[in-house]
């Protein structure tokens, strides 16, 4: 009998069900089960990542694949939530590894990323750093404000998304933006790999003529996981959380925001600009690796 | 002389080739890893991690890794369960299970084993853990807030021992991540007392999660409990649907603005269109 | 006495009407040479418009940072043109200028053609043109490239009605005196006059209406010019983060469009020999007006420069240097000197106010006006907050590709195409107007 169960969940496994096994998906499941009783089939137990054990008719697990909301849904934000990084930019050291991963999971061309680490040095008697760069998703976002046809829009949850279905390519999003954190599709992007159709909160598959840019993976966010910059980041310089609730993590620790932000007198940039971004930034001192140049051949 | 140069060079190529072809051949290394979890719903699971030695440690998916519950006599199978994407295998122990042997003193060993592939080695792993929980109790007195967590172990004979000296975390369940806020050890009763800190963000009625864990201990593994209180901040709830420069909807300002300027401008053209035919009528009526 | 002054008149007024309906009889080869060559541009500029379709903006010089380019400067361009029928047919109208009568027809068919290629352009600008609809289902009002869209709509709507208005009683000129024009001409001259026949009431009509749109005109001139700067303004970019913006095109555009009337004026006086209503005076006068407008552009560039020059605040500081010293510098001041000083300097002389002259000048005012956008978009554009790192070599220059080049000059023919096509049309010169005034006192059109 045992043997059986594991058997099932197995199965279970290996429909693309797993990455449903958080709680959110975990409780559509549930549900699907109530609504579809009369499908007699076998029961199987399930554990979700929150450590809940269901039991669920095993004929409903195949429907629930994993697919991304719909346009008009991913105007909603994620209710109770705002979303923030943090990026300490004392540990930082160029290892360039959330822009790989970012690329990766964005299937993107190496000509336009979504993340830049940019070298900066702000006077000749500092020293220069590296400062990992993505959307700032604003609170007052300059990009939004100008967008003529609502393609990128604001929601409750922070995030700043592009419908690239509605996007009419006029680019005065780039020429608004103070940050450059757009990109633009100004040829036919690379065939890209997806099951799913497309959705705002994955920006796959690209379109010609529309624009791009970070949109902290909001289909991570819904399975209450962070970003994959985060988790790729070798030195956890990159922080992201709920600043609700008050918590951030790089992928090891968390922290609470208001206390990292306070003690390590974070700042954003450009404040002056009113824009009011959602990504902090931790001044550059104490080093956790003194400052190299980049290797010849990477871009700069 | 030029042709020996060139016998060296052909024979260290070939050579080159052949060690190359031994070294494909060696198959990789794979390890096992294997934790005790206990959920706050007393949900206890066994979670088996594969992982196996390319440039460095990766997970290994769809392995097939074998359960074992053993004592110092005997090996039982219990389930074989497949790695998923991230290398995990779980597997649900249940209390009513009659494979699960009870060792001396209350002590579970459990084996975890994988065979093994034509490209990877086997690998296993033993783990013994007593079953432990954990129940966590709420005070309020004024405006002082505590938490005490007793931890208790179940004997050989079913009775309820209080453990002694093993640390306990508390934390806050944040959106993605456990926000600790206490760690202490427990006392010859097995519990612990913590404050909670006054300034700690709930959702929008002031309730939090909080969570008691006994994490990755060698003897328990880990153990997790958790309650609710409305004990946070409440939190201002999110206004959807606003109107603004920066939102779907504009300003009401700008509307009327707009709605004034262009009625005012195209009345005019329309009235400009009226004397145009007034203009082609009035000749008609010579 | 009155007899005979009544004869001169008629007399008069027969000759203008010959001499100003002359250019609307089919004749001449090398107006069809002329528009064969327009045509074959506009051509080219279509098929670098269908690869650009096929391929995408990437057939462009644009990226990302340069992410608006010549389109976008000669967007600015041609409504800065578009201005001028403003100018004619409201600001001298209404001064009360009458030597500028003659010019009001043609500033207005300039007007029109450049507003529908400036329209054609910002389509040609986008991404996603065949998405354009979005415009009208997703509209945010918010957005400042919905308030252009509105507003271009609007003048170009006002500058259709102020050309027909002022264009009946001619029409119907044409229509009583154009007997051996084709078909279509003689149908189009028919429906269009209305039935005008210059009563007292038709007279009343008309006055009230043409005065009404000259009073209109001149604020949604304004306003299409001053949206367009917003475009710029309202961006967080240190090159365009000026409340100076407004005026400085607006100016810049009535400058603009006094150089291309007089191009017009030389080149209809000479193809359409016309040289006794676009007399030397009048090119006279154009040389003062276009000097007066110089001096006010020049000083809304101080104004624009000035400050940022003085102060250097990081990367504004670096953009000017840029302009002044870096390779934008030698752009820069060549259409300061030869497009800004240099007019000034020849037109306060009355050897410069002849036409020829007066033709170069107002050539160099063009290019100077044409260089000026393309110096106000693209280096901005390369001086973001953030530097420009990480990105290809190709992303930090700018250096329009031939199809930007093609669709550019395919807007200038497809401007001079609409041009040609309403000249061959409609009276250049405004005949019932010049009846009226140079003839002593008002008079009434004869039936």
């Amino acid at each position: 009998m045992k043997n059986k169960a594991a058997d099932h969940r197995r199965k279970f496994l290996k429909s693309s069900i797993y990455a449903g096994v958080s709680a959110i998906a975990g409780t559509s499941l549930i549900q699907g089960c109530n609504t579809g009783a009369s499908n007699a089939g076998e029961k199987v137990k399930l554990l979700t990542t929150d450590g809940t054990l269901v039991e669920v008719n095993q004929s409903n697990l195949t429907k629930m694949s994993h697919q991304p909301v719909s346009p008009d849904e991913a105007r909603k934000g994620i209710p109770g939530r705002h979303f923030v990084m943090v990026v300490d930019l004392s540990r930082c050291r160029n290892a360039r590894k959330c822009i790989k991963a970012c690329d990766h999971h964005h299937q993107l061309t190496p000509d336009r990323p979504f993340i830049k680490v940019l070298r900066m040095q702000d006077n000749k008697a500092s020293s220069p750093y590296w400062m990992p760069k993505k959307c700032f998703h604003c609170d007052n976002p300059p990009c939004v404000k100008v967008c003529p046809v609502g393609a990128t829009y604001k929601r409750s949850d922070a995030l700043v998304l592009i419908d690239n279905k509605r996007c009419i390519g006029c680019r005065f999003c780039m020429a608004a933006c103070p940050y450059s954190a757009r990109v633009f599709n100004w040829g036919k992007p690379k065939p890209q790999k997806t099951d799913h159709s497309y959705s705002p909160e994955t920006s796959v598959p690209s379109q010609i003529g529309t624009v791009e840019k970070c949109d902290f993976c909001p289909d991570m966010l819904r399975q209450d996981k962070v970003p994959h910059c985060i988790t790729a980041c070798p030195n956890g310089a990159l922080y992201f959380g709920d600043q609700i609730a008050d918590s951030v993590t790089n992928g090891s620790e968390t922290v609470r925001l208001s206390t990292l932000l306070r003690d390590k007198a974070a700042y954003r940039y450009h404040e002056e600009l009113g824009t009011e971004p959602n990504v902090y930034y931790l001044p550059p001192s104490d080093r956790l690796f003194p400052f190299k140049e980049a290797p010849e051949g990477q871009p700069s | 002389m030029k042709s020996v140069i060139k016998h060296i060079l052909i024979i260290s190529l070939v050579a080159t080739i052949t060690t190359d072809n031994i070294f494909a051949q060696k198959k990789k290394t794979a390890r096992v890893q294997v934790g005790y979890f206990k959920n706050y719903d007393k949900a206890e699971h066994l979670v088996a991690t594969l992982i196996v030695k390319e440039k460095r440690y990766v997970p290994l998916s769809n392995g097939v890794i074998h359960f074992y519950s053993v004592s110092d006599t005997s090996r039982v199978l219990l389930s074989k369960i497949h790695t998923d994407n991230d290398g995990k295998a779980v597997f649900i122990i249940n209390d009513d299970n009659p494979k699960i042997i009870k060792g001396p003193s209350g002590v579970f060993t459990f084996e975890v084993e994988y065979e093994g592939n034509s490209s990877v080695n086997a690998a296993k792993r033993k783990i013994a853990i007593k079953r432990g929980d954990l129940e966590v109790s709420f005070f309020q007195k004024d405006s002082t807030k505590s938490i005490e967590v007793s931890a208790t172990e179940i004997g050989l004979n079913d009775q309820i021992i209080p453990i002694e000296g093993v640390n306990i975390l508390l934390y806050v369940q944040g959106t993605f991540s456990l926000l600790n806020f206490g760690k202490e050890k427990t006392d010859e009763n097995g519990i612990i007392h913590i404050d909670f800190p006054t300034d700690m963000p709930g959702d929008t009625t002031g309730v939090l999660t909080i969570v008691a864990k006994i994490d990755d201990n060698k003897t328990f593994g880990t153990i997790e409990s958790r309650g609710e209180m409305n004990w946070g901040i409440p939190i201002e709830p999110v206004k959807e649907k606003q109107r603004g420069l920066g939102d779907t909807d504009a300003p009401l300002w700008m509307v009327y603005t707009l709605i004034i300027l262009l009625s005012a401008v195209w009345f005019h053209y329309l009235y400009v269109i009226f004397l145009i035919v007034k203009i082609k009528l009035v000749n008609g009526s010579i | 006495m009155v007899k005979e002054k009544l004869f001169l008149n008629d007399q008069f007024n027969q000759k203008v009407e010959k001499d100003l309906l002359a250019h609307l009889l089919p004749h001449k080869k090398v107006g069809n040479i002329f528009i064969f060559i327009l045509l074959a541009i506009i051509l080219v500029g279509i098929y670098a418009y269908y690869r650009q379709l096929r391929y995408g903006l990437i057939v462009t010089s644009m990226r990302d940072y340069t992410s608006w380019g010549v389109y976008i400067s000669n967007f600015v361009f041609l409504v800065a043109i578009s201005l001028v029928g403003s100018l004619f047919s409201s600001i001298l109208k209404l001064s009360k200028a009458t030597w500028s009568t003659p010019l009001t027809r043609i500033s207005e068919i300039i007007a029109i053609a450049a507003i529908i290629c400036a329209s054609v352009i910002i389509i040609v600008d986008m991404g996603r043109p065949d998405r354009f609809i979005n415009v009208l289902i997703h509209g945010r009002i918010q957005s400042p490239i919905i308030w252009d869209v509105i507003i271009i709509t609007t003048y170009l709507t006002i500058s259709v009605l102020l050309l027909y208005i002022s264009l009946i009683p001619d029409l119907a000129i044409c229509r009583d005196k154009l007997t051996d024009a084709p078909r279509w001409k003689k149908w189009f001259y028919k429906v269009f006059s209305i039935n005008w026949h210059g009563t007292p009431e038709q007279n009343n009509i008309l006055h009230k209406v043409s005065f009404m749109l000259s009073v209109m005109v001149i604020p949604v001139a304004f306003a299409i010019h001053t949206v367009t700067s917003w475009l710029f303004s309202t961006t967080w970019r240190p090159g365009w983060d000026s409340t100076n913006l407004g005026p400085y095109f607006v100016s810049g555009a009535l400058m603009a469009g006094a150089a291309v009337i007089i191009g017009a004026m030389y080149f209809i006086r000479n193809a359409l020999n016309l040289k006794d209503y676009l007399t030397d005076k009048l090119f006279d006068h154009m040389g003062k007006l276009l000097v007066l407008l110089s001096l006010v552009y020049l000083y809304f560039n101080i104004n624009e420069y000035l400050g940022p020059a003085f102060k250097m605040v990081g990367v504004e500081g670096e953009h000017i240097i840029e302009l002044f010293f870096g390779k934008y510098a030698s752009m820069y001041w060549l259409v300061q000197v030869f497009g800004l000083v240099l007019p000034i300097v020849v037109l306060v002389f009355a050897w410069g106010r002849k036409p020829l002259p007066m033709l170069i000048i107002s050539i160099l005012v063009l290019l100077g006006a044409w260089f000026k956008r393309f110096l106000i978009v693209i280096p901005s554009l390369q001086h973001p907050y953030l530097p420009i790192q990480d990105v290809d070599e190709s992303y930090r220059h700018y250096i329009p590709s031939w199809e930007e080049w093609a669709i550019t000059f395919a807007s200038f023919a497809g401007c001079l195409l609409i041009i040609t096509f309403l000249v061959k049309l409609l009276p250049v010169i405004p005949i019932w107007e010049t009846k009226k005034e140079e003839g002593g006192e008002p008079k009434q059109l004869e039936v």
